[in-house]
């Protein structure tokens, strides 16, 4: 449409065509659709429960900050947990023992798939109740077979051990050479040198390139804002561990660091009620895990041919 | 832009479509939350760490109720007690001690009292080599049996072991074999295991395998 008219005066800035009426209102039309386009496109937005406080997102990366800087987030955490959950939490920041590696030793001829070992995981470590997330999942896999596609997630009988059929806990192997770690694209995630795998939740995008990555899905997302019931949250806490996460950020199993670089047993074995949870020091020539390696026979490592060198070992022993 | 009625009209009908998609979109995608199926908290008995029996030294400890191992309130000294058979010889458990289920071993192998208790002294354990036991020793009866299994509880690998795997940083707390193994039955029972993870959509079943086919 043409806005030439003959009797139309320049504008005084020199604009040569004016505006009319009719332009005007058409541009901005245009325009406001447009923008509420944008804004329709923008809506998830409107979803997010938690955002950073500014101090969060200006922290920095945390290989990079001071112990007094740290100590400084570490308060900024216990207020906000309090402020969230009306309880004080006490959070800290444990460094890895020196001449320590950990390994986890299953006795799969023990194991009878009561699942205790899931819900003290998720009491201990402050997962979501809803959604929710389990670090540890039990396969009920079928006597004299080892293929994990046969298994059974959601069993649910009567009684366990079924007749048939022996149980495998799996959570995260903490990898010697992990795939997550390998396809941060931020670094959010590092082996740390007693070999837990950690997370950094502020520092993780959410890009969920781990979960992919990672051969045993032992990577869990926060797709909402994570749901921990006031009277079951653990205060104890520690910085990369079993502090509440946020929506958006990926949470796996830390072999409960807050208690085992503290020098106890993980949630998990505590509750085994058969005692086929073993951990320790490898490095430790006396400790039981040093003990199983050395006398008992088969050893299992799940998709070891993928070259991952997981920390579990899985083990028969009658 | 050409000056062309149709598409001026076709254009103008466009901005109003897609300022209604706009705003419907905008009001529906806040109203319309996807509501979260409502998933019960786990019982607590499930995250309980304590075992389901305890032994007799754990009892003494815990100035707990012995008079179920005051063995000569009713019995006689110097009378040792006579064990009664069917004519399957199966030992017939008698009328005070029904509490007892008696199932040791295999094919009835050990279901014979004086196998471990002291017919001359009830209130020690008798072992085949000749030993006799206190009540707070009955993890080496078990081991005087059970040779593998007592060594490897010693070095920890068997049984529970709770506490500190950094010895020098706290205690540890080791189970006797009875706090976990009740010693007239000593198979576990089975349990009902605690709730299955609450999956977004369902897994797809795996394909049943009929027996013997692998």
């Amino acid at each position: 449409m043409s806005d030439q008219s003959p009797d139309k005066e320049s504008q005084p800035d020199g604009c040569d065509e004016g505006m009319t009426r009719r332009s005007f209102l058409r541009k901005s039309a245009v325009l406001t659709t447009g923008l509420a386009a944008l804004a329709a496109g923008l809506s998830p937005l409107l979803g997010i429960e938690n955002f950073p406080s500014m101090q969060e997102f200006m922290q920095k990366y945390y290989k990079e900050l001071t112990p007094e800087e740290m100590a400084k987030v570490l308060e900024r955490i216990e207020r906000e947990v309090e402020k969230q959950y009306g309880i004080r939490p006490h959070v800290r920041d444990l460094k890895p023992m020196d001449g320590v590696e950990y390994v986890y030793c299953l006795n799969l001829s023990r194991c009878i798939g009561c699942r205790k070992c899931v819900h003290a995981c998720v009491a201990e470590n402050n997962q979501s109740r809803n959604p929710e997330i389990q670090y540890i999942r039990v396969l009920q896999m079928q006597n004299g077979s080892f293929d994990m596609e046969k298994a059974v997630h959601d069993y649910n009988p009567e009684k366990v051990p079924e007749k048939g059929h022996f149980y495998m806990p799996v959570q995260c192997q903490q990898c010697k050479n992990p795939p997550c770690v390998k396809v941060c694209p931020v670094h959010a995630t590092w082996k740390e040198p007693d070999g837990i795998v950690v997370i950094d939740y502020s520092w993780c995008i959410g890009c969920r390139y781990c979960e992919a990555a990672c051969p045993y899905w032992a990577r869990r997302f926060n797709f909402a804002k994570p749901s921990i019931p006031k009277e079951r949250l653990n205060p104890e806490m520690d910085y990369l561990s079993n502090r509440p996460r946020k929506q958006g950020v990926m949470e796996k199993c830390h072999f409960c660091l807050q208690r085992t670089r503290a020098g106890s047993y993980p949630a998990c074995l505590e509750v085994c009620p058969t005692g086929s949870r073993k951990f320790g020091n490898i490095l430790d020539p006396n400790s039981e895990v040093s003990y199983i390696l050395k006398n008992k026979r088969v050893f299992i490592q799940l998709k070891e041919e993928l070259g991952t060198s997981p920390r579990f070992y899985y083990y028969f022993d009658v | 832009m050409k000056d062309s009625p149709k598409i001026t009209v076709v254009l103008n009908v466009l901005i109003v479509v897609f300022l209604a998609l706009a705003v419907t979109f905008l009001v529906r995608s806040r109203n319309n939350q996807v509501a979260l199926q409502k998933i019960p908290l786990v019982d607590p008995d499930y995250i309980k760490t304590a075992t389901v029996r305890a032994s007799y030294a754990e009892l003494a400890g815990a100035k707990e109720d012995l008079s179920d191992f005051d063995c000569y309130g009713c019995h006689e000294k110097g009378k040792p007690p006579t064990l009664r058979f069917d004519d399957k010889h199966i030992l017939i458990v008698p009328e005070e001690h029904k509490d007892i289920v008696m199932g040791h071993g295999r094919n009835n192998r050990n279901n014979i009292c004086t196998n471990c208790h002291d017919e001359t002294n009830l209130e020690l354990f008798q072992t085949r080599d000749g030993r006799q036991l206190k009540f707070s020793e009955s993890s080496q009866l078990c081991g005087s049996c059970h040779g593998p299994n007592y060594r490897d509880w010693e070095a920890g690998a068997h049984g529970r072991t709770s506490g500190y795997w950094k010895r020098d940083m706290g205690p540890i707390v080791r189970k006797d074999c009875v706090s976990c193994h009740n010693p007239h039955s000593p198979k576990f029972p089975g349990r009902h295991p605690a709730p299955p993870p609450n999956m977004l959509h369902p897994l797809a079943k795996p394909t049943p395998v009929a027996e013997g086919e692998h």
